[in-house]
């Protein structure tokens, strides 16, 4: 008896069983193929805002990175050695493909194309929204796809990106930086076509008054303005500039800003450090202050220290005050900035009249006088990077602009065996 | 006494067809045998000797008695032998021939037959000697075969056990650990302090990556406690521990707690005092004016810093701020009451314990208190039911070091920060760091770093015998039980910090609550047709569930003298759940032909929820075979008194993780607006678990009647489908992807001699030495191999490469060029434990652990030179004659061997020396035992930071990273224990 029902309970047991099995799903997120397969305007809302805020990740060492080896700052950090001695090529070392400075902001910009690409698909494939509603994801989705690409050539230039990463098991080849350009401008025109008949349902952060239809397609070309003086399509730099917020006589700081905040799952401004700090700091390059006119107000972007700052043969007595808070806005791109490249269009053309009205528009903006020296194209380029130099100082320019001008041999050395690098070798992991 | 209870007994007996038996057990020499145990052929609950060797038990006039002590032989008396008082003499048994070892999930079989070489460590080995802070700290020099490796010195425990080399990359790479048939959590937990240190530079709360942290957690299984086990068996591989299905790839290390045997109510009361030092220090660099001013490039600077410098040296005012923060003494003690007893039919066991411990950096130590209670019942002849609960609650203070981004780990801070700093405070009020981004000083006085556990571990086991008769015998045995934990993690740095200028106060509250529950029902069957062949047929089902939830909550710009979360002007939370179901089905068949051959056959299918398929099971098969030499007829030698030849084959899985099936999306919000993005991490849907097939072969022989035993194994693990996290090119928007990366190989031998090198009356010395070695190669790779598990190249990286070591380190080599720096795999190791005692009553234990070769990753000593203080910075000993502080910063880029160092080193682990007084005038006193004893007092290595056992990633796949840890400790204890 006592035999029959112990074999009957592990029978029983053994029947249960094997019908009984968990497949528990993720209990942690949503996943991509979830959203790919047909999604809601709100959730397809939700990939939106976190494509807007991931353009936030490892932006503060982007940053570091132009300006470090654009010899604006120094990142001092008593934990990390590297920021002196990499990407200054202090002693004998090189870039390394295996290190953070290229390997983190790589696959942050990356990962933002993903989350583009996921919502292009996720766009197109829904059923529960309308064309046009899918033509303003879409043209969004492009126009920051393109943008981050823009990013990373930055740092690459002649090793290249890839362009077509939508499928990981086949990723598209690398393209060198005369191609890459290129696609990225078919990217933003592609993309300005498609706000051409597009309805925006979703809510940006940082984008002001420049967050629905038209104003993102005046973002969109402001964008391809830069592009085009990268590529130095001068005459469509100008014409991209005049469909964009680009204003001669407008405030400097209109433009679409990365935005930060303290709410849960936000970020904090990673380039901020109060002033007067020891053992993590970003100070000013010595140059900054030795080579600034004298009554230039751009000067309190980099306020003197109570103490000066040194690490392994390198020292400054000034702060860099650009970003005054932990929520402080890094600008994406600013009519500051699309006044520069009126200025450089116009020098490039040989329109030196416009382009130096322009450079005075600047000068006057920051308590200079107007421009007294020469006016011929060479002299008003160099007064133009003179201007890109202080006007965007520490926005994540100034290598750049030294590199397409050859000029990276110009700037200052300040230890022997101190290297300006001219472009980041590709992350380790592409080989 | 006993004459005059035997007196009375007898007529009783007379009566009622039983008998009370009493005597006295000695060994060969007639030293008596204390806790020696004598239960009867089938039933109830037996007794154990006391301290005198005397024993007193009633039983059936028919009974058999089945003597048995862990070092000697066991003996079989009929209780109608023995008349009046009993004298048992027990002969050696060094090689441990008769003990008992687990072979299945429900049966077990005796050494001597046994196919596998399973390692035991004993109660008085495990905590005997010179009791360690936690369990798995007691671990540590006493499995040969495993490479164990502290994380660092922080009190809590935190340990990797790697049974025979790597068993896995980026999977599981702990074994599995059974306390009576419940399988325990073991865990690591981060406490968020990536917000804090930055160690991993992304914003994230942890910085779990690549299968370990930086954070620094405790392991869960430190939560036991040692006292109460009463013995370990470890076993290694698949081979052994196929039967035990998904988790047990890695091995398995089974625990038995102490049970209460029939007889008197013994209750015994210790008590330890002792302190912590630490094992060792760096040291400083000395300062002059001149060396102070190089400290800056700036001329302005360096002229100040000299005057400071000149300043503080007039006034007296020259610190050596390593000593202030390490050179802390923590005072330790350790009380602990065990009441255990029974009767016939019950046995119990109850213990209380109370640990409190203060650690080398003030505001850090460790507290645990567990209370236990395991209660054994026949219910009739043929039921007995088992409970064993467990209550812990224990508190850990573990400091803030290791690597950080930020300056503010003691360690970093410490290596930026000269003797002639100030940073003393005044009436509470510290000064700001001017070397550092934080005071530490001020960081010990003011954070708090607790880990506070409350956990539940009950088991439950049954025991029915459903059929008897003379040749077959049938049981079902059921075990289970769950282990539950909740776990606090409280990490508060008030907004008065140097470091908090931009998050004004932060707090980082962590809830975890983990709920384990397993079960195991078998059907046994021993068939005996004849004396010379027994059957044992076993076959069952088996479960394991897991339910794991994790909320870390991170609040910024908390109020000032407030650590609730609310009380802040910014909140982050995350939320991690996992949830796993493992199901298997076991059928077994051992068949022991005359005592000569042992056969045994196995399989196991299993299923988990974390496969890519959750239905499919898969199949591990077993199979062993053991072959008793000296049984054989032909056999005949007076020398050997034992020789087996084993081999035994098994497989083995480990599940990959919970969640690689799936690509998710994490959060990502913009002032107020919910985001989503990418997970960089791509999810495998069809993703396998790892196997790992073992093979294991072996001798063992024992001689001069058993005075010296050897044990002689070699293994080979192939471990095929390796989950590995592969680095995709991150343009594809992925920076990893689990996969079945390749097929990875291990193979070593262990060496184990035990022998009683002096055994005469009054003086006996009994020791044990292992020696063994483990080499690693990965035999296949489907991904492409990249640098991983350290900080790159420049600084020395292993990485996983087809042909070569699975733990190598690779890195620049100073020609321009990337090549094999070293191997985190030791060359070899070996251990000895020894047991000495005089007299019966004086007692000196020891255990030695000698570790040759394998390198660690040293960036201590380069964070020390990098901020001018390394102790030995101003020394000229390099070729190009200049400081040899410059010199090494100089070698950052282009040369790593400095980074690369051998970690060798001899240790003496654990010494005691113990005294016995058992002839007392006291009546209600059976016995004291007084004891001193010291842990890791004395270690000879060249290795240049706090400790070669030191890991930055935890207990990861890589281990051996060094980035100023917790340094090492070193302690001393008294002991008293009161028998009663």
């Amino acid at each position: 008896m006592k035999n029959n029902i112990a074999i009957f309970i592990l029978f029983g047991l053994s029947i249960g069983f094997s019908s009984c099995k968990k497949d528990y799903g993720d209990l942690n997120g949503a996943t991509v193929e979830s959203f790919t397969a047909n999604a809601s305007a709100s959730e397809l809302n939700n990939l939106v805002s976190g494509t807007e805020s991931g353009l936030r990740n490892n932006l503060a060492l982007y940053l570091d990175d132009i300006g470090i080896i654009g010899r604006e700052m120094y990142h001092f950090s008593a934990s990390e050695p590297r920021y002196v001695t990499d990407l200054l090529g202090g002693g004998g070392a090189t870039l390394s493909n295996s290190n953070f400075y290229i390997t983190n902001p790589w696959a942050s910009r990356y990962a933002v194309v993903k989350n583009c690409n996921i919502l292009i698909e996720a766009a197109t494939n829904s059923t529960l929204i309308t064309t046009a509603q899918k033509n303003g994801y879409i043209g969004f989705a492009q126009t920051i796809k393109a943008y981050q690409l823009l990013m990373n050539l930055n740092l690459t230039d002649t090793n290249g990106i890839r362009i077509d990463v939508s499928d990981p098991s086949n990723l598209g080849p690398f393209v060198n930086n005369a191609v890459g350009l290129a696609a990225i401008s078919s990217l933003l025109d592609s993309a300005e076509n498609v706000f051409g008949t597009a309805e925006v349902v979703f809510t940006l952060a940082g984008f002001g008054n420049y967050g629905d239809a038209p104003g993102l397609t005046q973002f969109n070309r402001a964008l391809a303005s830069r592009v085009d003086i990268y590529q130095g399509n001068w005459t469509a730099a100008l014409a991209d500039l005049n469909q964009s917020f680009f204003s001669l006589n407008g405030d400097f700081n209109l433009g679409v800003f990365d935005v930060f905040g303290t709410g849960s799952g936000d970020q904090l401004n990673g380039f901020f450090i109060p002033q007067n700090q020891t053992g993590e700091l970003r100070v000013a390059h010595p140059s900054f202050a030795s080579d600034i006119d004298s009554g230039d107000d751009r000067i309190n972007k980099a306020t003197l220290r109570n103490a000066v700052a040194s690490l392994d043969g390198l020292s400054s007595n000034r702060d860099i005050w650009v970003y005054t808070s932990s929520t402080a806005p890094v600008p994406i791109v600013r009519n500051e900035e699309l006044i520069l490249i009126y200025a450089e269009a116009n020098i490039q053309n040989n329109d030196l009249p416009d382009g130096l009205t322009a450079i005075n528009i600047i000068r006057s903006g920051h308590n200079l006088a107007a421009y007294s020296g020469a006016v011929t194209q060479a002299a008003l380029l160099t007064e133009m990077l003179y201007q890109r130099r202080y006007s965007l100082f520490c926005e994540g320019h100034r290598w750049l602009d030294m590199r397409r001008y050859n000029l990276l041999n110009n700037l200052p050395l300040d230890r022997p065996g101190d290297q300006v690098w001219t472009e980041f070798p590709l992350p380790v992991s592409e080989q | 006494m006993i004459w005059l209870l035997s007196g009375f007994a007898l007529p009783y007996l007379a009566f009622s067809q039983e008998r009370t038996l009493s005597g006295k057990i000695t060994d060969a020499n007639g030293n008596a045998l204390p806790n020696v145990s004598i239960t009867l052929r089938q039933g109830s609950q037996g007794t154990i000797t006391d301290a005198d060797g005397k024993f007193r038990l009633t039983v059936p006039a028919n009974a058999v008695l089945t003597i048995s002590s862990s070092g000697y032989r066991t003996q079989t008396i009929k209780a109608e032998d023995l008349t009046g008082e009993i004298h048992v003499k027990l002969t050696e048994d060094v090689a441990h021939l008769d003990e008992i070892v687990v072979t299945g999930l429900a049966t077990s079989v005796k050494r001597r037959n046994l196919a596998n070489a399973v390692s035991t460590i004993s109660a008085r080995e495990l905590s005997g000697v010179a009791p360690a802070q936690t369990f798995d700290m007691a671990l540590e020099g006493k499995i040969p075969g495993a490479y164990i490796n502290s994380n660092d010195g922080a009190p809590g425990g935190g340990i990797s056990v790697k049974l025979r080399g790597v068993t896995s990359v980026y999977g599981n790479t702990q074994p599995l650990y059974v306390v009576d048939g419940v399988f325990v959590d073991n865990t690591a937990t981060s406490a968020g302090l990536n917000v804090v240190t930055a160690a991993l530079a992304n914003g994230a709360a942890t910085s779990n990556a690549n299968g370990g942290t930086q954070d620094n957690p405790s392991s869960r299984i430190a939560d036991l406690r040692a006292e109460d086990i009463e013995n370990i068996e470890i076993l290694k591989g698949a081979s052994a521990a196929a039967i035990y299905g998904s988790k047990a790839a890695a091995g398995v290390v089974i625990i038995t707690t102490k049970r209460g045997r029939e007889g008197r109510t013994k209750i015994s009361v210790s008590q330890d005092f002792g302190f912590i030092k630490v094992r060792k220090l760096l040291g400083v660099r000395q300062f002059t004016a001149a060396r102070a001013a190089s400290l800056s490039s700036d001329s302005a600077t360096g002229v100040a810093l000299a005057a400071e410098f000149t300043e503080a040296q007039s006034k007296g005012q020259i610190y050596d701020y390593e000593k202030e923060i390490f050179g802390n003494t923590g005072f330790a003690r350790n009380t602990s009451l065990n009441i255990s007893g029974g009767n016939a039919k019950t046995g119990f066991y109850f213990s209380a314990a109370q640990r409190d411990e203060g650690g080398i950096v003030r505001n850090t130590g460790y507290s645990n208190s567990s209370l236990r209670l395991n209660l054994d019942h026949h219910i009739t002849d043929d039921i007995k039911i088992g409970i064993e609960t467990n209550y812990i609650n224990s508190s850990a203070d573990r400091g803030l070091t290791g690597n950080d981004n930020s300056g503010v780990s003691l360690g970093i801070a410490l290596s930026s920060t000269p003797s002639f700093a100030q940073l003393h405070d005044s009436a509470g009020v510290y000064p700001n760091n001017p070397f550092a981004a934080s005071n530490p000083l001020q960081t010990v006085a003011l954070m708090t770093n607790n880990e506070s556990v409350n956990r539940f571990i009950t088991g439950l086991n049954l025991d029915a015998t459903l059929q008897k008769n003379s040749a077959s015998v049938t049981k079902i045995i059921g075990r289970g039980g769950f282990d539950f934990y909740n776990l606090e993690t409280n990490a508060i740095f008030p907004s008065i910090l140097q470091f908090q200028a931009i998050n004004k106060g932060t707090s980082i509250q962590g809830f975890t609550r983990n709920l384990n529950t397993n079960y195991i029902l078998s059907l046994v069957n021993t068939w005996t047709p004849s004396d010379r062949v027994s059957l044992t047929s076993s076959a069952g089902l088996t479960e394991e569930t897991g339910d794991y939830n994790n909320i870390l909550d991170v609040a910024t710009q908390v109020i000032s003298g407030q650590t609730n979360i609310n009380q802040a002007g910014a909140l982050n939370a995350t939320q991690l759940r996992t949830k796993y179901q493992n199901q298997g089905i076991f059928i077994q068949e051992e068949a022991n032909i005359n005592e000569v051959w042992m056969l045994t056959g196995g399989v196991r299918f299993d299923r988990s929820s974390n496969n890519g398929d959750v239905a499919k099971y898969y199949v591990y098969p077993k199979a062993g075979l053991s072959w008793n030499l000296t049984k054989m007829d032909f056999f005949r030698s007076d020398l050997f008194d034992n020789i087996k030849l084993r081999a035994a084959y098994g497989e083995a899985n480990n599940v990959p993780a919970y969640g690689s099936k799936f690509t998710a999306f994490n959060i990502s919000n913009i002032t107020g607006n919910p985001g989503l993005i990418v997970n960089p991490q791509e999810g495998q849907p069809d993703i396998k678990p790892e196997r790992q097939k073992e093979f294991e072969s072996g001798i063992d022989f024992s001689l001069f009647k058993g005075r010296l035993g050897f044990e002689l194994t070699y293994y080979l693990k192939n471990i095929y489908d390796f989950l590995m996290q592969s680095n995709p090119p991150s343009s594809s928007g992925f920076t990893s992807a689990w996969a079945n990366a390749g097929n990875l190989r291990n193979q070593g031998v262990e060496l184990g001699m035990n022998a009683r090198l002096i055994a005469t009356k009054n003086i006996s010395w009994t020791t044990s030495v292992n020696f063994w070695l483990n080499r690693s190669l990965v035999t296949q790779l489907t991904i492409p191999s990249v640098p991983q598990g350290s900080f790159g190249y420049v600084l020395g990286s292993f990485q996983i490469q087809q042909g070569k070591s699975a733990t190598q380190i690779l890195g620049l080599d100073g020609t321009g060029g990337v090549s094999k720096l070293g191997d985190a795999e030791p060359a070899f190791q070996m251990s000895s434990y020894n047991e000495i005692t005089f007299f019966n009553k004086l007692s000196l234990r020891f255990l030695l652990h000698w570790k040759q070769g394998g390198q660690n990753i040293n960036l201590t000593n380069l964070e020390n030179d990098f901020g001018g203080t390394s102790a030995d910075y101003d020394n000229v000993t390099n070729k190009l004659g200049v400081p040899d502080g410059v010199y090494r910063i100089m070698q950052v880029g282009t040369d790593a061997h400095e980074f690369v160092q051998t970690a060798s080193y001899l240790r003496l682990r654990e010494i005691g020396l113990y005294y016995l007084f058992n002839k007392l005038p006291f009546e209600f006193v059976k016995s004291i035992q007084i004891g001193l004893s010291l842990n890791n007092y004395l270690t000879i290595t060249k290795y240049k930071s706090y400790d070669p056992e030191v890991s930055n990633f935890g207990t990861g796949f890589s281990s051996g990273v060094d980035v100023d840890p917790y340094p090492a400790t070193k302690r001393g204890d008294f002991h008293i224990s009161f028998d009663f």
